[in-house]
């Protein structure tokens, strides 16, 4: 989820309202993950990693539909049946939606798939929904294997908030 | 949030990941503020601070627009 025409916290709203009635298995991963954890570096990436089995698959869809998602950036008149079966034969999608702009990875970058960066995640409530935010350690390694100098300069406070945890285990609930 | 943390943030010990932090130039009471607040709040002053952003940059397009149409008529 990026590129905000509505305020952040509109668009975090609605988009979490939608992922949470939907009941759909997912992580937060990305800036907003970072701004989570308390990291003071502004952002307004929104990146949601998804589990990738066949029910999730079928919620997932169910919950982009009625949110009419279409591929952002696709040429205009590209057949797209957003469906369970075509969510499985892709692994990261940007759709833009009536609720803005959502992107899910199947896969984040530096730390793997839904499995892999579901462990040591904390749980968050956010407006009446919980979901789970990606560890510090594991943000770290993805804002790494990014590379963008954007991603690069999130690292050092990542890491400081990372030792912090470490201290006293601040989680972000 | 106990004192501990509350130190690592405002006097980070040497060689801490707070003191290479510091000294990226990353303003840890920044970051101390929000620890302070729940995950909810966090995303809220985040998207005050995006959107202070958009007004400055709105009113730096506007001011310069003045500043231009101004050397147009001088």
């Amino acid at each position: 989820m990026a590129e905000l025409s509505e305020s952040l916290i509109f668009v975090i709203e609605k988009q979490s309202k939608l992922l949470g009635r939907f009941g759909v298995e997912c992580v937060i991963v990305g800036g907003v993950a970072a701004a989570l954890h308390g990291a003071a570096i502004p952002t307004t990436d929104i990146d949601v990693c998804y589990a990738r089995d066949q029910k999730n698959l079928e919620r997932l869809a169910t919950a982009l539909q009625s949110v009419h998602a279409r591929l952002r950036n696709a040429p205009e008149g590209l057949p797209f049946i957003l469906d369970a079966e075509t969510l499985k034969r892709g692994l990261n999608f940007t759709f833009v939606t009536d609720i803005g702009n959502l992107d899910l990875l199947g896969e984040v970058r530096g730390v793997g798939t839904y499995e892999h960066v579901v462990p040591g995640s904390s749980v968050v409530e956010l407006f009446g929904y919980q979901f789970k935010v990606i560890a510090v350690g594991k943000l770290i390694d993805a804002k790494r294997a990014a590379g963008r100098p954007k991603d690069l300069i999130a690292i050092p406070e990542l890491e400081a908030i990372q030792e912090a945890q470490t201290l006293q285990n601040i989680k972000p609930e | 949030m106990n004192r501990e943390i509350e130190d690592y943030f405002l006097n980070p010990p040497p060689g801490s990941a707070a003191e290479r932090a510091a000294a990226f130039g990353i303003d840890l009471t920044l970051t101390l503020q929000n620890l302070r607040l729940t995950p909810e709040e966090r995303i809220r002053k985040l998207d005050d601070h995006i959107a202070g952003i958009a007004k400055m940059k709105a009113t730096a397009k506007f001011l310069g627009r003045t500043e231009e149409s101004r050397g147009r008529t001088q």
